[in-house]
């Protein structure tokens, strides 16, 4: 190779990894990224993935005989979310910003309860913050909608209650830290070695899978690309709802604004047009595709149980993820919760709240049903535009910053 | 450069690094300088947008070993 082609691969390099990408350019990325996984087979999801990966350590254990779980290896949502954090993974190590980052006790301790939250939110509610909100609000779900206003409460409280904590008893997020793998200036080459070794990784795992399960190839490169994209960017649910009540800025929000715009367009002409492989499903299921039975009752229910876990977190369903992937221990913790307790409420939490809640509460809402296509589009552009100039504008006066 | 205070955020991830920093921010003068340490690589991209939105000055990020960021604020 000439030193020439040599130099513009090192510049594009550093240009990818030299720097945190800005969100809004993960935000369009991902949403680009979500408007093929639908046109391949269905939109992002995680906690479907999570409640496989779950199920599957159960039933390892023995626990809850008598269900029918599939592999990891089989699942397409369990492959996304395992291979996210492989790209997240991959992404930190050529940033040289890969480390295991053991915090205090007190943040490992939320860090399982901001989990086991989420768990139970996302299995109430049908959907996580990306299911039902990055997914499902592009998706023209009404049950996204609810789900979306309630975890923005959940936030909120859960915000109120983060900001008491830290006046009133700071040790809790203080005490002995330890950092192990961290890369030192101008040195750390072998995380890049690493990083490469685990890229190679997961085109040798993608390729296995072309001749039997093409889906899931796919899946697996969208899956790392989708982790990478996000950890460079930071691109992260919970940050784009906080921060503009916390320090009041808002380039995560617009990040998140960017990539729900372009997923919308997406999604509405695959749905629209029935764009996709529906051959074994009809156009209708089609349609209803990321359209879940939770309007509005578990919605709003777990929406708002999953605002208050991912902030309690401090990473939604991709923010933790991709923090897995970075070596943020607390988040590995949170990962366990929501590993551990998805199962765990679906098999009793979930069959309460259905037992409590009428019908009427808790069936699926298609926007273009009640107001058109045309109608839902532009309800749903006007929200985002709502949002936009509203985080924009308090950016500037600080009228809703707790800070 | 006098440093005022030192806060140590190590093995904090997001937001607390951010909310520890705000917090402490406001118990300080103007023109105190306010030491950071932390591991979060997000702080980093968070912190200048930061000062220069809130009026404070960022006089130093250093990486030092064991994947610990030095920064360095002027209260403004």
């Amino acid at each position: 190779m000439s030193k020439q082609n040599k130099n513009s691969l090192s510049e594009l390099f550093g240009m990818l990894f030299g720097k945190h990408w800005p969100v809004w350019v993960g935000g369009i990325l991902l949403g680009l990224l979500n408007i093929i996984l639908f046109s391949i087979k269905s939109p992002w999801g995680a906690s479907g993935g999570i409640t496989n990966l779950g199920d599957n350590l159960f039933s390892l254990l023995g626990m809850f005989p008598g269900k029918e779980v599939t592999a990891v290896t089989s699942s397409n949502y369990g492959m996304l979310v395992v291979l996210i954090v492989f790209g997240s993974f991959a992404g930190a190590l050529f940033s040289k910003e890969f480390a295991l980052r053991v915090p205090p006790k007190g943040e490992m301790i939320k860090g399982v309860i901001g989990g086991a939250l989420m768990a139970v939110g996302a299995t109430v509610g049908i959907g996580c913050s990306i299911g039902s909100f990055f997914s499902g609000v592009p998706a023209l779900s009404g049950g996204a909608l609810v789900f979306s206003f309630a975890m923005f409460a959940g936030v909120i409280v859960s915000l109120k209650y983060l900001i008491w904590e830290m006046e009133k008893f700071p040790k809790w997020s203080t005490g002995k830290s330890y950092t192990f793998l961290a890369a030192a200036p101008e040195k750390g080459r072998w995380q890049i070695i690493a990083g490469t070794i685990v890229l190679i990784c997961v085109i040798v795992i993608a390729y296995t899978y072309t001749d039997t399960n093409p889906v899931m190839s796919w899946f697996i490169i969208i899956a790392t690309l989708m982790g990478l994209i996000s950890q460079r960017s930071r691109f992260c649910i919970v940050k784009s709802f906080r921060d503009p009540f916390m320090s009041g800025e808002s380039h995560g929000t617009v990040g998140v604004i960017a990539g729900l715009a372009v997923s919308l367009i997406g999604f509405t002409a695959i749905k629209y047009f029935s764009i996709g492989d529906i051959s074994e499903v009809s156009q209708r299921a089609r349609e209803l595709t990321w359209v879940f039975p939770n309007f509005w009752g578990k919605a709003l229910i777990g929406g708002f149980i999953f605002g208050l876990g991912m902030t309690v977190a401090g990473g939604c369903a991709v923010g933790t993820l991709w923090r897995v992937g970075e070596g943020q221990i607390k988040l590995w913790f949170s990962l366990l919760g929501l590993v551990i307790f998805s199962p765990v409420s679906n098999k009793y939490i979930v069959p309460f709240v259905d037992g409590i809640l009428p019908q009427s509460s808790r069936f699926r809402s298609y926007l273009p049903d009640y107001i058109g296509y045309d109608g839902a589009f532009l309800l749903i552009t006007l929200i985002l535009i709502v949002w936009y100039v509203f985080v924009k504008w308090n950016e500037r006066t600080g009228k809703f910053s707790a800070f | 450069m006098e440093i005022t205070m030192t806060l140590d955020c190590k093995g904090l991830s997001c937001p607390m690094p951010m909310m520890k920093i705000t917090k402490t921010m406001k118990g300080l003068n103007t023109g105190d300088v306010l030491e950071i340490l932390g591991t979060d690589p997000g702080t980093k991209t968070d912190l200048p947008s930061w000062c220069a939105k809130n009026g404070h000055e960022l006089l130093e990020t250093t990486d030092l070993e064991g994947g610990v960021n030095r920064m360095v604020v002027r209260k403004g």
